[in-house]
């Protein structure tokens, strides 16, 4: 027997922008492609061959499931047009149908079947035309009649019409609570409910809550909870503290720390609600942006706002610093320090005299919080060594030579992104908000954040 | 290129052999010349080598004029090297594609009938 899988193009085209990048036949459902529980039920009804026919581009499909060699049967593929009926593109693939009997699985739908029950006997039982049917697909048998047996058992069989994530996600919720009995599911399964691949590395402190299953290569970090009824697909990373619970998390995702994610499904950065079908795209502004290239103009023009805005400060701090620095410096409360630093990517250098203030009594706080340790360096940006605002500097040293050829961008300022963003300072996030900013600040946003470093201040 | 020309149900049969190129797909304009444009055919693609973009263009060409005339041609019994330039470039959406010469010569010949 042979099996014909027809799909036209407009049942399944709804899911690229659900799931874009990956081909709507190779969707995973509970971490195995669709296809192949198309595959499965095939091979289970006694099929040595499968063609897949559509109107759409099978290139993906073919990539993936190539000659059936795997399955041991062997699959080929065919075109139609998206107007066709059933029985144009049975006549269009006359010699593949030229076999004794053909299992017909027309529509994008999903087959329930039980993999312990017995279709090749069902199939041979069944006399030609539809045998089962839903509103988005059927099964229909072609052929020769053979030994047709109306007393045969008929074991489960129905079909499922995929047309929404929301159906997607209750498909997938009820494959993982019947669990690997009715159908084969990828992954270890040493007990019950609980499939997980291969290399996946879990925390001490992770949770895992039956009906769950876990793809390969996935990590799970110290106190992450994952499941009930949650579906982790490959090479998925879930951060510290994240839970997922009666969530699909599609692979090649990364759950972000201190994270909880209920009943939804994440594809890469997109976070979709299943049933209205609502989707959101989550981007990292720091991370997943393209860097622009600035014009040689709007340096002229960022030299020019950093002078006005270093002028502006220095007039605002002027009469505290002289009111508070002698008073301080008396109370032994001033500390300078010099040291030489790297002032920009190029790598020259400058010798800062940076400021530390004891944080004991209302007076250093005020000098804190009025930023006057920073008074001296603004001056600096006068004589245009410094940026107002900018990479937090680097001390020059052999090791941080090497640091800063990485650093395209870099430059030393009185003021960091990093602070104004309220970054932790010596994160190692910090390199990466204020790479960010360099490449991609304007002038006037670097205005703004300098104010905002500034307010900081005064808050802590 | 080696063209082999037959009749199957009433309808030219083309079954081309080898490379279809720019090289060789001048030999397949005299199928969509004038004088043959108004007769169905069912171009046989079971033993064609190699199709570059000048091949497939020539292919294109011969169905765009035959439908002008209200014909057609049928495509048949592609191998996977043809097949996947049609899946790349998505040509399989320009053509009627069978994977048997006789079914497609059978569903000329019913079109060339109804015309």
């Amino acid at each position: 027997m042979k099996t014909l899988v027809v799909i036209r193009e407009k049942d399944y085209e709804w899911l690229y922008p659900v799931f874009p990048g990956v081909h709507p036949l190779l969707v995973p459902v509970c971490n195995k492609p669709y296809a192949e529980f198309l595959i499965d039920f095939a091979i289970l009804a006694g099929s040595n061959a499968i063609r897949f026919v559509s109107d759409g581009q099978l290139g993906g499909l073919e990539h993936y499931c190539e000659n059936g060699s795997r399955w041991g049967i062997e699959i080929s593929y065919a075109s139609m047009l998206g107007d066709e009926d059933l029985e144009t593109v049975i006549d269009k693939n006359r010699r593949y149908c030229s076999a004794d009997r053909i299992l017909c699985i027309s529509g994008f739908v999903f087959i329930r079947y039980n993999k312990q029950h017995d279709y090749k006997k069902l199939i041979a039982s069944l006399s030609p035309g539809e045998f089962i049917s839903c509103s988005h697909g059927s099964l229909s048998l072609l052929g020769n009649t053979g030994n047709i047996d109306n007393s045969a058992e008929k074991p489960e069989l129905s079909l499922v019409g995929l047309d929404s994530t929301g159906v997607y996600y209750r498909l997938s919720v009820e494959i993982l609570k019947c669990g690997s009995s009715p159908y084969v599911l990828p992954g270890y399964s040493s007990e019950a409910d609980c499939h997980i691949g291969r290399n996946v590395v879990m925390s001490k402190s992770t949770e895992i809550r039956k009906p769950v299953i876990i793809g390969n290569n996935v990590q799970l970090l110290a106190g992450s909870v994952v499941g009930p009824d949650s579906v982790i697909g490959s090479n998925v990373i879930i951060d510290r503290e994240s839970t997922i619970i009666g969530s699909i998390v599609l692979d090649n995702t990364y759950i972000g720390e201190n994270l909880d994610l209920e009943n939804r499904i994440a594809a890469g950065n997109i976070l979709i609600e299943p049933e209205s079908g609502a989707s959101l795209a989550m981007e990292d502004p720091h991370l997943l942006t393209g860097i622009k290239k600035r014009g040689g103009g709007g340096t002229v023009f960022q030299t020019f706002v950093h002078l006005f805005v270093a002028v502006l400060l220095i007039t605002i701090m002027l009469v505290p610093f002289a009111l508070l620095f002698p008073i301080l410096r008396l109370q032994g409360k001033w500390h300078e320090s010099s040291n030489t630093y790297y002032t920009s990517s190029s790598g020259k250098t400058l010798t800062l005299t940076t400021v530390a203030i004891d944080r004991s009594g209302p007076l250093s706080a005020l000098a804190l919080a009025l930023s006057l340790d920073r008074f001296a360096l603004l001056f600096r940006v006068l004589g245009g060594q410094l940026a107002i605002i900018g990479s937090q500097p680097v001390a020059a040293t052999p090791g941080s030579r090497m640091v800063l050829e990485r650093m395209t961008g870099y430059r030393a300022g009185v003021f960091s992104y990093a602070e104004a963003e309220e970054w932790p300072v010596n994160g190692g996030d910090t390199a990466i908000v204020e790479l960010f900013y360099a490449a991609h600040g304007t002038p006037l946003q670097d205005v703004v954040m300098t104010f905002k470093a500034f307010f900081n201040r005064i808050h802590e | 290129m080696i063209i082999i020309e037959k009749i199957c149900h009433n309808i030219t049969v083309v079954a081309l052999q080898g490379t279809l190129d720019s090289c060789s797909s001048s030999q397949l304009h005299y199928y969509s010349s004038p004088s043959v444009t108004e007769v169905p055919l069912v171009i046989d693609l079971s033993n064609l080598d190699f199709l570059d973009s000048s091949g497939l263009g020539a292919l294109v060409e011969i169905a765009r004029k035959k439908r002008e005339k209200g014909s057609d041609v049928k495509l048949a019994c592609m191998n996977d090297k043809v097949r996947k330039v049609f899946e790349i470039t998505q040509a399989y959406r320009l053509f009627d594609i069978y994977d048997d010469v006789e079914a497609a010569a059978v569903n000329a010949g019913n079109k060339k009938n109804s015309l």
